[in-house]
């Protein structure tokens, strides 16, 4: 019967309108980014073809390293610090009272459907100098020493706006992760409890171990999503002081679009093109490669 | 023990929740008193900021917007993905396979890193001052996602499905609209609400290409408003995020649930 429904007809008509939307606009827009990244080029026009001088440029300029060590600062941040972190609240979170769990699951998931723009904007005012929340309740302790001004001294900068970043995202992933808990069938749990085991060793030996494809989605999700790390930086920032706290992204938009270095920006693209590959590749090839099945 | 763990959990729930609080206290405030008392509850409520707000940020033109592209977006995406992944999983095809594998590189790459091509296109194309200049690309980037959970919802289902049609004549579109149209209907809901979340709080592509102000949207629009306004009014500057976040409260006090499972649903299928 699908032979029947399986016309060439019926399937241009379905496969068609998505795989021309797809093309056009996802995968066709890297070529003109590599073709782009071989000239010089000024946004409206192209200044002649260039070669590799693009490329051979920003690996010489620092502000594009300083990016790099921005953008896996952040990418460290939300997989040594995120990760566990929102493992540690879904594993407590099984064991709290039905009310509290239902409190805390719509509380901690409130600021991940808040846009980027109001957290920045929310957290602008947490580090403010004067009068910010952070600073205010140092003075309160009488730890005047420890005030910062956050967002624009240069080794402040950048965790502070990962801080904030961990704080958006973190519960999001706790549920995620909660989520996969509850598909674990209770039985394992059963079994553990008859060996008395505790809660420690429960948590280590079976619900960790038996989360490895929630582990892999989260790992994937978070590690794409803080490569891309861009908006907070525009909002709270804009990048300074100088170029400090600069991002990849935010280093090809400056470069492109603050600067109109079209060709160089585009060549910031291609080579972080090539790392986002490299990184879902490494994580395809090494981290649970066998998918569970229950 | 019991209650150091579960105060513990509570003040922990309210950290995430402060800046609700933060937002809506300061707009109440006055400006002389958002800097002697930031953190506090406002001694008296100032309704003021919240018409300044309305008369100067315009709100409801970037709400508009928003919905447009939001809505647009979820439109487009919801039918072509629905289809291909229909097609893929159903239909004897040839290169099922390969176009899978295709259509899943767009997780890999994020939207940012082809900010500048996609600009150049829209202009080539003459989509600059419309709503297709973000709603197509926006479109073609939550393609990969929606196909491959439809896909996968799909392939569960029995192949016996549309025999019954099949024998009553029925072709396959209209197997397609009012078989497999209500039967995928939960997916579609949550790659609905996932759309949804992420296409109204988008950024980096808004803020190129939008450029014009009456194209742009919510997070955008109070981007630059903020930056107009300077960091001197923090109760105008609170009423405006309050104004711009509601939308999205509003969704989530209702469909918290819908929403929790939808965000869910990816971890759990992959």
């Amino acid at each position: 019967m699908n032979k029947y429904f399986s016309t060439k007809m019926s399937i241009f008509v379905f496969a068609t309108p998505a795989l021309l939307l797809f093309t056009v606009f996802c995968v066709y827009p890297l070529v003109p980014e590599i073709w782009m990244s071989l000239q010089k080029h000024n946004g409206f026009q192209s200044l002649g073809f260039v070669g590799l001088d693009n490329y051979k440029a920003i690996f010489a300029s620092s502000s594009f390293w300083t990016a790099h060590k921005n953008t896996y600062l952040i990418v460290g941040i939300s997989l040594l610090l995120g990760i566990p972190l929102s493992m540690t609240l879904a594993l407590f979170m099984e064991i709290q009272t039905p009310r509290l769990r239902r409190f805390f699951k719509s509380a901690a998931m409130f600021p991940a459907i808040l846009s980027v723009t109001v957290v920045a904007q929310i957290w602008l005012a947490f580090y403010e100098p004067n009068w910010g929340l952070f600073n205010s309740i140092l003075r309160a302790i009488g730890m005047d020493s420890w005030t910062h001004s956050w967002l624009t001294e240069k080794n402040t900068v950048m965790l502070s706006i990962g801080l904030t970043f961990l704080w958006q995202y973190i519960g999001l992933n706790a549920m995620l992760f909660y989520t996969g808990i509850k598909t674990i069938p209770k039985s394992y749990y059963e079994a553990a409890l008859i060996d008395g085991a505790n809660f420690a060793q429960v948590c280590m030996r079976i619900t960790i171990p038996l989360l490895q494809n929630i582990i892999k989605y989260v790992l994937i999700l978070s590690t794409l999503g803080s490569m891309a790390f861009y908006s907070h930086v525009r909002v709270m920032t804009a990048g300074g002081p100088g170029d400090k706290s600069r991002t990849v992204i935010y280093q090809m938009y400056y470069t492109a679009f603050d600067t109109s270095e079209f060709g160089k920006g585009t060549a910031i693209a291609v080579v972080f093109i090539l790392e986002c590959l490299l990184i879902s590749f490494l994580i395809q090839r090494f981290v649970a490669r066998d998918k569970l099945e229950f | 023990m019991k209650y150091i763990s579960r105060i513990f959990w509570i003040a922990l729930g309210c950290t995430f929740l402060f800046p609700l609080y933060w937002m809506i206290s300061i707009a109440l405030k006055s400006k002389s008193e958002a800097y002697e008392n930031p953190f506090g509850i406002p001694s008296s409520w100032k309704w003021q900021n919240f018409s300044e707000a309305l008369s100067k940020y315009n709100y409801f033109t970037y709400l508009e917007n928003s919905l447009i592209y939001t809505l647009g977006t979820i439109a487009i995406t919801l039918a072509s993905g629905s289809m291909l992944a229909y097609c893929l999983s159903r239909m004897q095809w040839r290169f099922n396979s390969s176009a899978l594998f295709y259509v899943s590189l767009g997780l890999i790459v994020p939207i940012e890193v082809v900010v500048i091509p996609l600009f150049q296109l829209i202009k080539l194309l003459h989509l600059k001052d419309s709503y297709w200049a973000l709603i197509l690309p926006y479109s073609g980037f939550a393609i990969a996602s929606c196909v491959l959970m439809l896909y996968a919802f799909l392939r569960s289902l029995p192949k016996e499905l549309e025999e019954a049609a099949c024998i009553d004549g029925t072709n396959v579109y209209q197997a397609f609209f009012k078989i497999i149209f209500p039967i995928i209907m939960p997916a579609l809901v949550t790659q609905c609400v996932l759309i949804f979340i992420r296409i109204w709080n988008e950024f980096p592509l808004a803020f190129i290409i939008a450029s014009k102000d009456q194209f742009r949207p919510l997070t955008v629009g109070l981007l630059s408003f903020f930056v107009n306004v300077g960091v001197s009014d923090w109760g105008l500057i609170g009423a405006t995020m309050f104004l711009s976040s509601l939308p999205m409260i509003i969704v989530y006090m209702i469909g918290n649930e819908k929403i929790e499972n939808a965000l869910t649903a990816g971890a759990i299928l992959k």
